[in-house]
């Protein structure tokens, strides 16, 4: 198969793999470098935002691995075995906090809407803010449906990748998937002006 | 077709590439004709366009010292400490590091070249020789040839080639012809055509598939037609199935079945014509079009209007929003003649450019458009047009 998991699945095999299970600290640094910004945008975007608590998802998240690596027998592959702890850890700490932030749609949708007036700098702060407000929206979709999206969308994963993380099938992905897509374009039907995507 | 199931569950599967060849086809063919598939179609494209803008994140340095601390303080419980571990050397540790950076780069870079990539669908489009030495680049095609983002694909007089749209149709490229592969998204594939001529065959729902030319952006809303531009940056566009929107920042032209569109650098579309208007009616609508002394102009909109039939009230209609007031009245007139406004328009209304009116009155042309004075099918267009009318389709426009 032709996936950046499969590619991450034959190296974590290997040499990686096998250094961690024996303890290696730098292997675990290197794993770590490799997933890390991954894990922690998964954390951050359901966690309302909260980067602390993210990063504290972030650290049970490796810390787990790192325990648990020694078991990984290659079953299944490597980033469905991490993507799963991470989806476990997010929703753990959801039933555990139940800190899902409201976002402030206001704030986002004002600073945005005359962007097609703005200069080239102030556009592409704009399109920053554009990156928030879609943010924002994400956070506030239910988990089942926002995981699907965080797993396409920040890892990168097709449907069938994301049914094995999330253990359900593919058809319940695609229609998770789409009913996140139909909820966050209507949240943000404000958003569908031309001037913002820079057209 | 029309009575097929709606496929409003499968569209971001379509939209990312998931379904099968076979499955996309039917999906396609069952949104051109379903006003309701069309419209979640819509959402949910805008739907993956914010999704993409989602932004990855970057951890904090301090992670792995937090982490490291815990490992040392043995939190979990069963981690094994540097202290005790059987250690690697540090050239197995440099190896591995940059094994890992590598690896998971070239992981990336393959995951993103595969072809029906779900990330943003196949990066190049597949193109077949027809006939002589296309090139892509300076790269001959001997049969079968990559056409990647950014590339360019060459025909001289003796060479053909066929691109295949990823699974949402095909482009014949004709002799003397230079193209590039601008953008293939899942919601968005768009060629430039700089010189020479192409037939473009799509199955796709509307504005999915975008040519650029030098004076205008054709923007297909399920259709088969012909675009050519010549050395001056001058077009004609040729639809012989469904609805194409030939637009520029200024100018916006629909043209349909059965019906040409010139257009120009530096004015952009003209007025789309059926082809089977007098030549007296095209000539006298080109001078119209395209000539700048506005005394030959009028005498250009005169002859327009005495050598209209019926059935170039799709001319006329779009003519309205193009000539000044005084004139708006005659041409105006002159559709009255052929078919009054329904009920709800005014004439009033239709001189004031009244968006909502002028779509009313469109959509009961439509109905005299037909070769034989029936209507044409309405395919993509309901739903297409009111957003044309009512909001200029800049959003296709990249220039």
């Amino acid at each position: 198969m032709e996936r950046r998991a499969v590619m991450a699945e034959q190296l974590i095999n290997g040499q990686v793999i096998e250094a961690c299970q024996r303890g290696d600290r730098d292997a675990f640094r290197s794993l770590f470098e490799a997933y890390k910004d991954k894990v922690f945008s998964i954390a951050v975007y359901s966690s309302g935002g909260d980067r602390a608590l993210a990063e504290d998802v972030t650290q049970q998240v490796f810390l787990k691995l790192f325990t648990a690596i020694r078991q990984f027998r290659g079953d299944s592959e490597f980033t469905t075995w991490l993507y799963r702890l991470v989806v476990n850890a997010c929703l753990d700490e959801r039933r555990r906090t139940r800190r899902l932030l409201p976002w402030d749609t206001t704030r986002t949708s004002v600073a945005i809407n005359n962007v097609s007036e703005k200069k080239p700098q102030e556009r592409q702060y704009a399109r920053l803010e554009l990156a928030e407000a879609v943010r924002g929206a994400i956070e506030e979709l239910k988990p089942k449906f926002r995981l699907p999206i965080l797993l396409k969308y920040i890892e990168g994963l097709s449907y069938e990748e994301i049914a094995e993380v999330m253990g359900c099938s593919k058809g319940t992905v695609a229609s998770r998937l789409n009913r996140g897509h139909s909820q966050l374009a209507k949240r943000l039907s404000h958003l569908n002006n031309p001037a913002l995507w820079g057209e | 077709m029309m009575f097929s199931k709606h496929v409003t569950k499968d569209i971001s599967a379509y939209c990312q590439g998931e379904l099968s060849s076979e499955e996309s086809k039917r999906f396609a063919e069952h949104i051109i004709s379903c006003v309701k598939c069309r419209t979640k179609f819509e959402e949910i494209k805008l739907g993956i366009k914010l999704a993409e803008q989602l932004p990855q994140l970057t951890a904090p340095d301090s992670s792995w010292h937090e982490i490291e601390s815990a490992l040392d303080r043995g939190s979990e419980g069963q981690v094994r400490v540097a202290s005790v571990r059987p250690s690697v050397s540090w050239r197995a540790k440099v190896a591995i590091a940059a094994t890992v950076i590598v690896v998971f780069g070239l992981g990336v870079w393959v995951y993103r070249s595969r072809p029906g990539s779900t990330s943003g669908g196949p990066t190049a489009w597949q193109v077949t020789r027809l006939g002589g030495t296309p090139k892509i680049g300076s790269s001959s095609i001997s049969s079968r040839g990559s056409l990647a983002v950014g590339d360019w694909l060459e025909t001289d007089g003796n060479s053909r080639a066929q691109i295949a749209v990823g699974t949402i149709g095909n482009v014949d490229i004709d002799e003397n012809t230079r193209v590039r592969l601008l953008e293939t998204q899942p919601t968005e594939h768009r060629l430039e055509l700089a010189r020479g001529r192409m037939s473009a065959r799509i199955w796709a729902p509307p504005r999915l598939f975008f040519v650029d030319t030098p004076s205008a952006v054709a923007a297909d809303l399920g259709c088969a037609y012909t675009l050519s531009v010549d050395d001056k940056g001058d077009g004609r566009l040729s639809v012989t199935s469904g609805w194409v929107a030939l637009q520029s920042k200024e100018r916006e032209s629909i043209v349909p079945q059965g019906a040409s569109c010139e257009t120009q650098l530096g004015t952009g579309p003209g007025t789309p014509y059926f082809d089977d208007s007098t030549r007296e009616f095209q000539d006298a609508l080109k001078r119209f079009d395209f000539n700048k002394d506005p005394a030959s102009r009028l005498d250009a909109l005169a002859a327009t209007l005495n050598n209209a039939r019926a059935r170039d009230t799709l001319t006329l209609w779009h003519l309205l929003p193009r000539v000044n007031d005084d004139d708006r009245v005659r041409v105006y007139e002159k559709i009255e003649s052929f078919s009054p406004a329904p009920a709800g328009v005014t004439r009033e209304g239709v001189l004031k450019l009244d968006q909502k009116m002028l779509e009313q009155w469109r959509l009961a042309l439509e109905g005299t458009w037909g070769p034989n004075g029936k209507g044409i099918p309405k395919l993509a267009v309901e739903k297409s047009l009111k957003g044309w009318s009512a909001t200029p389709l800049k959003d296709v426009l990249k220039k």
